[in-house]
């Protein structure tokens, strides 16, 4: 294993079973989160982005299974992990951000309960110890007054300090890997801009990778390091953030540029990728993104495309695309 | 803007939510503005800032606590509310109200000049106890002046009442004949509307024929149609739609053609003849209402001294209401002007019924609005499927079967069925992925520009609404901050709030181009106990002393561009 990388996902495939018949939802995907780096994973909703936290976790529902491929966190494969090995691993070495900071919190509980609970278990402290340690970290993630909070409920607590415990009780397990699936899209812009402000904060002295999923490009452009593009199940562009905002390669991302409409540009047409997201039960040959594209040839409609290394770590899946450009 | 027309005024909007006996959570507070025919206008904020209750309270789908909000797409006339008859039976109060607060300011006009020239007179002499007597009494003389204004404020608060109903005419001494002409001229008014719904019945009866005898002519050959399709694509789609036209086919068997065009026929002379009455009641009313109008300007009261001034008299008539103020009409009377008046959800999941086709779901507005024949009705509901984007056979298919986008493209045309004039879009794209979304906001366009349609669009994304709108409302905790034109407001934001809002928005831009930021510290404040004087005082980098004690007024700062913020009062002064 390469220096300083914390997850590894090597050719990992995934399928969920319907009605007794298994669809594949993730291909051929790879990539790394190296330390101190904010990988960002780009898609429209069911292009496999959550799954591929699922799979990291290890939490897929019971009709899905990861088929090959592997999954290699601080050099352990957690593909090859048993449920109990699976647990150790789980919140200590990993650590979720998730997109509802409500449902992630018990009601029932209080605060610093929760947060103890995780200390206690995580970093092997006492009751006491654990208190301390929530009051600081409560700090950290720059919440006022930490001790009162420490006895309130999550219903006393506004979205945006919710996901600010949320961050708290994740750090305080002191996980390499960090995994936030769109942990800003149900708050307000200006809370937003807080919580991302604390992300990139934080990311300096946690000395862990961070794997951040979101369909937002204006939050990538805020926070990565590097990006990831799924589409249907499938990687078709990986680049550092610079390559991917400067020079995109592949007809869906540059789509997917073009239809943010920006803020600070004077003139702006809309511009839609025509068509839906195909549906995992449809049966697309070749590109599967070739029933939307607007520059297909061919090729498109019978092979899939192969990854691509255009320029030291941009990698592209896209017949319009050769080595020689 | 002047030239544009009118379509929503609100004044004074309140909208408070009781939380328990004492307590009021204040959602929208004094939001006054004005919405014109044809435009997109957008509102932002943060949530709780109150851009959906506002939404709901122009919609009347919750009552509003103070305040008026006047719909001009349709006139008086048309509709033929019921609080006309008790604003016309009112003007003789109004007007007598307004005479009595009047002479009672006149008599303490009296009494002020009484004790100020009784003040003159102790002013001349030096002595230190009548020098505390004239102060005494310029106390006295305040006080009365403070009162007197105040009665005459009400007299005109009363005229301007009753001007809404009949202009300057409230200032006639002949009220009575003018309330008898107006009285008249609704009667009229209630004929031809029964005229109209009579028309509208027979018109429905002589439709079905019409599309019973169009079935008889067409079916066979559209059954050919559909049968081949199927054979080449075989959907259930198309195998319910086949279904349905061989069931035409049995049903129209029987039917004897002469007869029915016969029928038609002497329907359509029906139609005719109830039409006319309906623009003989009409032109009735009009000469009516003319005959009021030959009062304007003769034998006024002179209930203030301002009331002869014709300029006073031209500013009464400019309150003439040709709208209809949404909150005084009944619940029977607002359910008939929803037609007129959409709205399109955030959760196209939610907002459909999953048991219910989409066609169905379309459907049922026809149902409920028009007495349109069940063919007709099908037929409209497909071609605004089409319209919207989607494909005919969609009428058969039920929610679970379309995608997020569709979804919403099925309550886009739900909305747009009964041809409303003015939409409320509550965050209707919020939840659709992005290249969908620019879909969806295309085609809102589209049929913006094709229907005339006016948008009050809700969002929180301040990049579509910049591109879509045309003018932007910014809100917070209920107030209004700032409202201009989209590219204007993001060029020169003035209150502090936008400010912050707009730079908090994440930015495509990487690298050098990032522009760095503050960010905008703490949450929105409840708006159970707004802070007192500017709401946003709390969070405001620039907060002065002035802004912790008054509310800031709502002035237009730089043309077409209004602004709620102390640092602009003075630019004022």
């Amino acid at each position: 294993m390469e220096e300083g990388k914390v997850l590894e996902i090597k050719n990992l495939h995934a399928s969920f079973s319907i009605q007794k018949k298994d669809y594949e939802v993730l291909h051929d995907i790879s990539f790394d989160v190296k330390r101190n780096e904010t990988v960002c994973v780009v898609g429209e909703s069911g292009c496999g982005k959550s799954v591929t936290t699922l799979c990291v976790m290890q939490l897929l529902p019971n009709n899905g299974k990861i088929n090959s491929g592997s999954i290699i966190l601080d050099g352990e494969d957690l593909t090859k992990m048993d449920k109990k090995e699976i647990v150790k691993v789980r919140g200590k070495k990993m650590g979720m951000i998730f997109q509802e900071p409500m449902t992630a919190l018990n009601p029932l509980l209080t605060i610093g309960f929760q947060l103890r609970e995780s200390l206690m278990l995580h970093r092997g402290v006492d009751k006491k110890k654990a208190n301390e340690m929530a009051v600081e970290y409560l700090q950290k993630v720059g919440i006022a007054n930490p001790e009162s909070r420490l006895k309130q409920y999550p219903f006393q607590l506004s979205g945006g300090l919710r996901q600010r415990v949320l961050i708290a009780m994740v750090l305080s397990a002191q996980p390499s890997l960090l995994i936030a699936d769109e942990p800003t899209t149900a708050l307000d812009v200006t809370i937003q801009k807080q919580v991302l402000t604390l992300l990139n904060d934080l990311k300096k002295d946690m000395n862990a990778g961070i794997m951040f999923i979101t369909h937002d490009l204006g939050v990538v452009a805020e926070i990565a390091d590097r990006i990831v593009v799924l589409y249907a199940g499938r990687k078709v562009e990986e680049g550092t953030t610079e390559q991917i905002f400067r020079n995109p390669k592949h007809p869906y991302t540059i789509g997917l540029m073009n239809a943010v409409p920006n803020v600070d540009a004077d003139e702006y047409e809309f511009a839609p990728i025509q068509g839906t997201f195909p549906n995992i039960t449809e049966d697309i040959k070749g590109c599967r993104f070739n029933p939307r594209c607007t520059k297909c040839i061919g090729k498109c409609f019978e092979e899939a495309p192969e990854t691509i290394e255009v320029e030291p770590g941009h990698l592209v899946a896209c017949h319009l695309i050769t080595k020689e450009d | 803007m002047d030239d544009k027309k009118k379509i929503i005024q609100l004044r004074k909007l309140k909208k408070y939510f009781p939380v328990n006996r004492k307590q009021n959570l204040k959602a929208v507070e004094d939001v006054s503005f004005t919405m014109y025919e044809g435009e997109k206008f957008g509102v932002v904020g943060e949530s709780g800032c109150g851009k959906s209750t506002l939404g709901r309270v122009i919609l009347q789908l919750y009552k509003q606590t103070s305040g008026s909000c006047v719909y001009y797409g349709k006139t008086i006339n048309e509709i033929n509310p019921k609080y006309i008859r008790k604003e016309i039976a009112k003007l003789k109060t109004y007007q007598e109200n307004a005479d009595k607060n009047f002479k009672k300011s006149l008599v303490i006009d009296a009494e002020i000049e009484k004790l100020e020239t009784e003040h003159s007179q102790y002013d001349a002499d030096g002595s230190p106890d009548d020098a505390k007597k004239a102060a005494a009494l310029s106390k006295k003389i305040d006080k009365l002046k403070l009162k007197s204004k105040e009665f005459k404020k009400q007299a005109s608060r009363e005229l301007r009442e009753g001007s809404r109903t009949v202009g300057s005419l409230i200032l006639c001494r002949d009220i009575d004949k003018i309330m008898e002409l107006f009285n008249k001229a609704e009667d009229e008014v209630a004929l031809a509307h029964d005229a109209i719904v009579k028309k509208n019945e027979v018109k429905a009866k002589y439709l079905e024929n019409a599309v019973v005898l169009e079935q008889i002519a067409e079916t066979g050959a559209q059954l050919k149609e559909v049968e081949e399709a199927y054979k080449k694509n075989p959907t259930l789609e198309l195998e319910a739609s086949m279904r349905d036209i061989k069931a035409l086919i049995e049903k129209n068997r029987n039917v004897d053609v002469e007869a029915l065009k016969k029928v038609n026929e002497e329907l359509a002379v029906k139609i005719k003849s109830l039409e006319d009455a309906e623009n003989d009641h009409h032109e009735k009313e009009m000469a009516l209402r003319d005959e009021a109008f030959t009062f304007r300007g003769k034998d006024i009261l002179p209930l203030t001294e301002r009331c002869l001034d014709p300029e006073y008299q031209k500013k009464l008539d400019g309150n003439y209401e040709t709208g209809i103020n949404l909150a005084k009409l009944t619940p029977e009377e607002m359910r008939y002007l929803r037609r007129d008046m959409q709205m399109i959800f955030q959760d196209p999941s939610a907002s459909l019924d999953p048991r219910q086709s989409c066609g169905k779901a379309i459907e049922e507005v026809f149902e409920i609005n028009t007495n349109l024949p069940a063919a007709v009705r099908k037929e409209n509901a497909m071609d605004l499927l089409e319209k919207v984007g989607l494909k005919r056979e969609h009428y058969y298919s039920y929610p679970h079967a379309l995608s997020g986008g569709q979804k919403q493209r099925v309550g886009i045309a739900r909305a747009i069925a009964s041809e409303p004039s003015f939409v409320v879009l509550d965050e209707a794209v919020s939840a659709l992925d992005v290249s969908v979304k620019a879909q969806i906001l295309q085609l809102l366009d589209e049929l913006s520009e094709e229907k005339k349609l006016t948008y009050f669009f809700i969002t929180h994304d301040l990049g579509v609404a910049k591109h879509f709108c045309d003018r932007i409302l910014v809100m917070y905790l209920g107030n209004i901050c700032e409202l201009a034109p989209s590219k204007e407001l993001f060029r020169n934001r003035l209150h502090p709030y936008t400010e912050s809002l707009l730079d908090s928005v994440p930015r495509l831009a990487i690298g050098e181009e990032r522009k760095q930021v503050e960010v905008l510290e703490g949450e929105v404040p409840s708006a159970i106990n707004p802070p007192k004087g500017c709401p946003f005082h709390t969070r405001c980098k620039k907060c002065m002393d002035i802004c912790m004690v008054e509310k800031p007024k709502y002035v237009e700062a730089e043309p077409n561009h209004f602004v709620a913020c102390h640092l602009y009062d003075k630019k004022e002064n």
